[in-house]
């Protein structure tokens, strides 16, 4: 007899109950190797990284041990000015392609919501982009904006905008044009479906009343297809941002941060202090950070897409 | 945060190998010690061929070949992976000349005392360069030194000059219509600071002195100036220098589309092939050019072989590379590959002579004017900082006193920080 069913009898509970308690003891023996496996993969890299960032830990120096720092590592970046640098250019990057993403995602998906022949296939063509691996998609960017001989240029040049081919690569802020068009490039699609499943789940009733109520089509837009489509774009939003916070592979292979650091994203800088310079501690404390950042992200907009969800519901 | 593929691949492979050899049967009575180098091309081939010789004399060391990458940054993370962790193999590593101070420090090689190595022979700055402390650390293999490639069809000597290189760049530009008058290396990276370093000592600066970075000095303005103003002012050099390696400077400088290039002595034997040169039999080499304050100063490049501590093996690990130091492994490399020879007494040699891409007795004097990058632990780390600097006033984001100053402030805090500063190595482990 379990303790669980003696203590049923002892309360004097009914049977029912006491099935019930059983049953909520087996759900947590089943959901067991889960958690377990959660708490493997997930929490411990993450405590072992905290644990990192509070020690001093240069691979390179290891006469000088691994003390305990405390607050070191953080200190040391929060007066870092790279650090700050390259924050901000992780901020402007998410913002710019996130929203550029976002714009051209809802255009394409409501092209792609409408019936025309061949709408399957437009629908698994725009999946291309996405995918190609990003490493790959960024070298493919990094030769079309070449100095000399890129498409880009030649093209430029041809239409008559440019007079001489223009080093994009070594200027901060046309270093930027090939990294956001190559993200957006590539992203826009994924965004666009989701997008479109959204669409797809909005009722064609809805938009037959409100023609009949007299809405022009920026009416039934701006009053039935963005409200309805809000969580799909929040989704979209979540996925996207957390994305482009950690953005590492693009960068890398196209401008590798440069000019200088103009275009280093905090994931790039991150890897230097890790794996170029070898210092696990306070590279582990750029990690810890970064995590926190997008932790914060993602819980606001936990928050405004639960508000939203169950707001639509009403 | 994706880890880069060829980084994985990078570690992974040489793992797999490790296991693999680990898995092989040995015979008994034979040592076994590892070398990790690259298992490509030219160079790789007559390794094999000295190795299998020094195998046939030695038939109690069997000597394996490790895969490595070639790229300088990614060996480098292997080692520190392996060393870390206290392997015992690989048994020898090939250095590059700027990480011997690191992993001595570290505390990850041994010192060859105990082997009496008979230095005499080296160029003092190739050994100087592999000592730490009081100790020596690693033995020269080979020298690389950075050297002005120039077209000997444009013009009848080289500039010795700054001033000299830009006018005649400049005339060389509008005269035979060439697109650029002179490349080198000016991407973010390692090369950038050996390229700069050159002008630097040029203009009679230095990166350190004694444990005190100097770079912000004038000598360092005007050298940062002078980069700059070839670029952005004379355009002698193309803007698109500022993204190029090693490998696009000979581009352009094989396709007939320079007048003068920056690099390594590797470029010579590859251009000298006219199936995939222009220029071939048209360019000679002389050494960078000074102001009258500096000297012609060339960036001291090249390998050194060393034992890792944890060997099991250090006796016939200090064979391996006594045999593949001695003069005529050195000869055989520099005949096959070009590399020039770490002995100074081989310069007199009439065979370097034929094997060599210039007249011995200028290498010679360009090695011997050779210049160290900073000897110290930390260069790596010392380096990045010096790169984004060098990077921003070169891209013309900061003004070059602005950005040397910075650099200077950044790179002597890093040093106090790790006790670094001023005077002595840290104790040993």
């Amino acid at each position: 007899m379990s303790v669980s069913e003696s203590e049923g009898l002892l309360r004097g509970a009914d049977p029912i109950r006491g099935v019930e308690r059983q049953e909520a003891r087996l759900a947590w023996g089943l959901v067991l190797p889960a958690v377990g496996t959660i708490l493997l993969v997930a929490l411990f890299p993450l405590a072992w990284t905290v644990w990192e960032s509070v020690h001093l830990h240069d691979l390179r120096m290891p006469w000088l041990g691994r003390p305990f720092i405390g607050a070191a590592n953080y200190l040391e970046a929060l007066g870092d000015p790279r650090f700050w640098g390259a924050l901000g250019h992780t901020a402007f990057f998410a913002a710019t392609s996130v929203g550029l993403e976002l714009i051209l995602g809802l255009g394409l998906a409501l092209a792609m919501n409408r019936a025309f022949r061949g709408r399957g296939l437009v629908r698994a063509a725009i999946l291309v982009p996405w995918a190609i691996p990003t490493v790959v998609a960024g070298l493919l960017w990094r030769f079309m904006f070449a100095g000399e001989g890129g498409i880009v240029n030649e093209t430029l040049l041809d239409l008559g905008l440019l007079r001489e081919p223009l080093v994009w690569f070594i200027e901060a802020e046309t270093a930027w044009v090939p990294v956001i068009l190559a993200d957006v490039w590539k992203t826009t699609p994924f965004v666009a479906l989701l997008l479109l499943a959204g669409l797809q789940n909005i009722d064609a009733s809805l938009y037959e009343a409100a023609r009949i109520d007299g809405a022009a089509a920026w009416g039934q837009f701006r009053h039935v297809t963005l409200p309805l489509l809000k969580p799909a774009i929040l989704v979209a939003l979540i996925f996207r941002t957390l994305d482009a916070f950690r953005v590492f592979d693009l960068v890398y292979a196209l401008t590798g941060g440069g000019p200088g650091t103009s275009t280093e994203p905090i994931a790039l800088y991150t890897f230097n202090a890790l794996l170029q310079n070898l210092r696990f501690g306070y590279g582990s404390a750029l990690s810890v950070i970064v995590f926190a950042i997008t932790f914060g992200l993602a819980l606001i907009y936990i928050r405004l897409l639960g508000a939203e969800l169950t707001g639509s519901k009403r | 945060m994706l880890p880069d593929l060829r980084r994985l691949a990078g570690f992974l492979l040489p793992v797999a190998l490790l296991l693999a050899a680990c898995g092989g049967a040995s015979t008994p009575g034979v040592v076994e010690v590892t070398l990790p180098v690259s298992v490509l091309g030219a160079e790789a081939e007559v390794l094999r061929r000295q190795l299998r010789r020094f195998m046939e004399e030695h038939p109690d060391i069997r000597v394996v070949q490790r895969e490595t990458p070639d790229a300088a940054d990614q060996r480098h993370q292997l080692y520190v992976q392996w060393l870390n962790a206290g392997a015992s193999d690989p048994d020898i590593l090939q250095l590059d000349v700027v990480w011997t101070p690191e992993f001595a420090a570290a505390g990850w090689i041994l010192p060859l005392e105990r082997f009496a190595p008979d230095t005499s022979a080296f160029f003092p700055t190739t050994v100087s360069a592999n000592r730490w402390g009081d100790s020596l650390f690693a033995l020269p293999w080979f020298v690389d030194v950075g050297m002005l490639y120039w077209r000997t069809d444009l013009m009848a000597a080289p500039p010795t000059t700054f001033d000299g290189l830009v006018s005649s760049a400049r005339a060389a530009k509008q005269r035979h219509g060439l697109r650029h008058g002179l490349v080198w290396q000016g991407a973010r990276y390692e090369g950038l600071v050996t390229t700069f370093l050159e002008y630097l000592g040029g203009h009679g600066g230095r990166i350190m002195e004694q444990g005190r970075v100097v770079v912000a000095s004038a000598a360092g303005r005007q050298a940062l100036r002078e980069m700059r103003s070839e670029i952005h002012e004379s355009g002698i050099v193309p803007t698109a220098a500022l993204t190029w390696h090693e490998e696009e400077t000979r581009f352009a400088f094989q396709n007939g589309e320079s007048a003068f290039m920056r690099n390594w002595p590797y470029a010579y034997g590859l251009m000298q092939d006219s199936a995939q040169s222009r220029v071939a039999g048209r360019f000679a080499v002389a050494p960078m050019p000074a102001t009258p304050d500096g000297t012609p100063t060339a960036a001291l490049g090249g390998a050194q072989l060393a034992i890792n501590r944890n060997t099991e093996h250090p006796e016939a690990a200090w064979r391996v590379i006594d045999y593949l130091t001695r003069p005529e492994q050195m000869l055989e490399r520099a005949r096959v590959v070009g590399q020039f020879p770490t002995r100074a007494a081989l310069y007199d040699d009439p065979e370097l002579a034929a094997a060599l891409s210039i007249p011995p007795a200028q290498a010679r004097r360009v090695i011997e004017h050779a210049v160290a990058r900073p000897v110290t632990p930390i260069y790596t780390q010392l380096s990045d900082i010096l790169q984004v600097h060098l990077h921003r006033a070169l891209t013309r984001q900061r003004e070059p006193a602005a950005a040397l100053a910075q650099a200077q402030a950044e790179m002597q805090q890093l040093l106090n920080r790790v006790g670094l500063g001023i005077g002595g190595p840290p104790a040993r482990r």
